[in-house]
């Protein structure tokens, strides 16, 4: 549908054409009298002049009125938005880890979703799918990462402002297990930039991994699982220790073979040396000392020294262990269906850290299955859910932010289209002017009582003016 | 014929140059205005004019004359009476009935013939054709030389804004040449047309008044009733254009050519009553003329050809006067 930015410009085009028009019809000056020997039989009376004119120079009127309108509708500036409906949806379809059930997403994201509705795919990122919404909700996939809901509801703001002239109301609708994890001091804020009030469909949160006791197979440097190490002892310690499972502790060197034990199932491999860096990793230029290392719900505070670094160059990968600046401590990559998780963290040999309970947690949380290092937490209170829905009627499209309209490519062309006009104007203007000379030449003296027009220099056609009575003298 | 002396602002044939053919070459200016006047003179050729009533005059003519003389013709005996002409007594009959007859016989006179045209700017109309007046002019030529054609004398009077031009009743052949030059001028301004006529009738015996009416036209009919009184042939001939009896609905306003002063607008209505007043105009000026014993005809340029509207006019008069004696 096209609109107008500037109607009032079309609307003075529309009366400057009427206008147009209308010259060609009035007649401006007296008609030339001609004479009549026998005048004086005409009767005397009051001067009452009314025209009834018979258009002339239609090819003129025309170019004039396209030319004019033209102009107006240019300035004008027409612009193309797409129909109206009632509602326009935009559904955050939370695929994190925390949903229990992917399907229950599914189901209902698409329940809600309709034609021409928004979907935005959230974990930690926001991905907006415009186009097939819905199927892209019936594969919805479950990604294993946290849920964020500020970066969706950020997105979600984003495509509101570019839905605004499709509906009259537009209406948020996020289906997510609502954790608290997927709240942070932002989403409140980002909350109330939004106008209306907000749907919450809450499907089943998935289960807290964190703090589960899985068991892992820890291997020492020498590949056996009595050394005398740190990791292995901690492993002891919390009672991981566990031949036979699908976690896979390596101190030692790694083999191909490990790689595609995790590969082949959804098994994880820790590749956790004890001198060096694990792959991907590389020396730091100056090597210092973190005080603290955190790893899902762990937190390890002792001076570590830090002397590795994430090498650019790798592929990219998930953060599961961070030093106290934010700094990766350990990151853990999709390997087939599992993943490999690569433990950048030196195990001190003097000292009694390995034989504290919060070091047998942080191995406890790097010893986890594939996605579940970080705790989903508890869910969203009432008072947040509330507070996340909001109250009101749905938010208007007035009351959103205007997005960058879609200019037509037509404006030049009207304003070239109008120069053409105006040419031929010319044109057809002179031929008039020269039909009109030729005809007054050719015409009897009596019968050059055609009226012309004023104002537009168009020709009018022949007069067939009525005057009633009167004698008029010459001025 | 004598043409007398002419009044005020009368322009004879022997007076002053007409402007309209001074400067062309006499020889050229002839050959030019005969060309024109060619169509008008086959048109006319072999029509005759005869006279309403016989005519009082000596002069030996085409048209029966009040005079009875002595000629071949015997037309009656009467009475012999004191004076008559003992010549034309009818001794063999004197002889045989014991009583005295004059034998009486018919005489022939001539009909001076005067063709008064108007060339007031009313007659320049429409402007651009000027239709009036090219009818009235080769009408003019047209039953002067009808007039001629018989013998009878005739001339001519233009009347315009600049007075009259006067060419007397004549009989020779250049007259009509002189009366085609004399016509070639651009009717304008007004013109009285009772005085012309006047000198018209005292000029001729048969006066044919072309004009459309417009002007003096009460002054003109008392001076035509005064000569008709006095036994002149006043043939009336009312020019009206097309123009004029149907005036183009594409006009506005119409001003008066004479009196351009005078605009008056032209609406449908007006132009209804402006229909009807101009024929009850015309059916008065018709009337009155025809009662005061003059030939009326209205003629409308182009309606008709010139040698019907001749005809028309020639016989209009009724029979020939020459058919019954009417002593």
């Amino acid at each position: 549908m096209v609109t107008l930015l500037a109607p009032a410009f079309f609307y003075v085009a529309l009366a400057v054409a009427a206008g147009t028009v209308a010259l060609h019809f009035i007649v401006t000056r007296q008609p030339t009298s001609s004479p009549l020997p026998t005048v004086r039989f005409v009767p005397r009376g009051t001067v009452r002049v009314v025209t009834v004119e018979r258009p002339r120079d239609l090819l003129l009127l025309l170019l004039r009125v396209a030319l004019v309108l033209l102009i107006g509708l240019a300035f004008s500036q027409p612009v193309l938005v797409p129909e109206r409906r009632p509602v326009a949806r935009i559904v955050l379809a939370d695929v994190s880890r925390a949903v229990g059930s992917i399907e229950e997403v599914r189901d209902s994201a698409r329940s809600l979703l309709g034609e021409g509705d928004v979907l935005i795919i959230f974990d930690t990122r926001a991905r907006v799918i415009r186009a097939g919404a819905a199927d892209t909700a019936a594969a919805l996939v479950r990604s294993g990462e946290e849920g964020r809901l500020t970066p969706a509801l950020v997105a979600a703001l984003r495509a509101a402002g570019e839905l605004r002239a499709e509906a009259d109301s537009i209406e948020i609708a996020i289906v997510s297990a609502f954790r608290a994890s997927q709240v942070d001091g932002a989403t409140q804020a980002v909350r109330a930039l939004w106008p209306g009030r907000i749907r919450l469909v809450p499907v089943a949160a998935g289960a807290d991994t964190l703090g589960v006791a899985h068991g892992a197979e820890v291997r020492g440097p020498g590949g056996d699982a009595g050394a005398q190490d740190g990791v292995v002892l901690a492993a002891r310690l919390a009672g991981l220790a566990a031949a036979d499972s699908a976690v896979r502790v390596m101190r030692g060197a790694v083999t191909a073979e490990d790689s595609m034990w995790a590969a082949a199932g959804r098994r994880t491999l820790v590749r956790w040396p004890v001198e060096g860096a694990p792959p991907g990793w590389r020396e730091r230029a100056r090597p210092d000392t973190a005080g603290a290392v955190v790893a899902g719900g762990a937190v390890v505070v002792h001076p570590l020294e830090r002397r590795w670094e994430p090498d650019p160059a790798a592929p990219a990968a998930r953060v599961v262990a961070r030093w106290v600046d934010g700094e990766p401590a350990a990151v853990e990559r999709v390997v087939g269906e599992g993943c490999i998780r690569d433990v950048a963290l030196p195990v001190p040999e003097r000292g009694d850290l390995v034989l504290r309970p919060a070091f047998g947690r942080l191995v406890r949380a790097l010893a986890a299955p594939c996605g579940a290092v970080a705790s989903i937490g508890p869910g969203l209170g009432e008072d947040e859910l509330a507070a996340l829905a909001g109250e009101g009627p749905l938010a208007t499209q007035e009351a959103i932010a205007r997005a960058e309209r879609v200019r037509l490519p037509l404006v030049p062309w009207l304003l070239g289209l109008a120069l053409l006009l105006a040419l031929l104007e010319l044109w057809a203007r002179r031929g008039a002017r020269a039909g009109a000379s030729a005809g007054d030449g050719g015409a009897e003296p009596e019968e050059a009582v055609a009226p012309t027009h004023g104002g537009s220099g168009a020709g009018a056609g022949r007069s067939r003016g009525v005057m009633a009575g009167g004698e008029a003298q010459r001025a | 014929m004598t043409t007398g002396k002419a009044p005020e602002g009368v322009t004879g044939t022997a007076g002053r140059p007409e402007p309209a053919v001074a400067a062309v070459a006499p020889g050229a200016a002839a050959r030019s205005v005969l060309r024109v006047y060619a169509p008008v003179l086959d048109a006319v050729r072999g029509m005759g004019w005869p006279a309403r009533e016989r005519v009082r005059s000596a002069v030996a003519g085409p048209h029966p004359s009040t005079v009875r003389g002595t000629s071949a013709e015997f037309v009656e005996y009467r009475p012999y009476r004191q004076g008559d002409d003992p010549r034309r007594i009818d001794w063999k009959l004197l002889a045989r009935t014991d009583r005295v007859y004059t034998r009486l016989s018919e005489e022939h006179a001539i009909l001076s013939t005067v063709v008064v045209v108007d060339a007031s700017a009313s007659m320049a109309f429409p402007p651009k054709t000027h239709g009036k007046w090219e009818f009235a002019r080769r009408l003019a030529v047209a039953l002067a030389a009808v007039a001629r054609h018989r013998g009878d004398p005739a001339g001519l009077v233009v009347v315009g804004e600049d007075g009259m031009r006067v060419i007397p009743p004549q009989t020779r052949r250049t007259v009509l040449e002189e009366m085609m030059r004399a016509l070639e001028v651009v009717p304008a301004g007004s013109a009285a047309l009772a005085p012309a006529a006047a000198e018209a009738f005292r000029l001729g015996r048969r006066v044919v008044l072309i004009t459309d009416f417009l002007g003096d036209a009460e002054a003109l009919l008392a001076v035509a009733k005064r000569a008709m009184a006095s036994g002149r042939e006043v043939y009336a001939v009312h020019v009206v254009d097309a123009g004029e009896l149907d005036p183009d609905p594409r006009k506005l306003l119409v001003t008066d050519p004479e009196a351009p002063s005078v605009r008056r607008p032209l609406s449908l209505r007006a132009r209804r009553e402006y229909q009807r007043r101009f024929g009850e105009w015309r059916e008065r000026l018709a009337r009155e003329w025809r009662r005061a014993g003059a030939v009326y005809t209205m003629v409308v340029p182009g309606a008709e050809p010139l040698r019907r509207t001749v005809r028309r006019i020639t016989e209009a008069g009724g029979a020939p006067a020459g058919v019954a004696t009417g002593a």
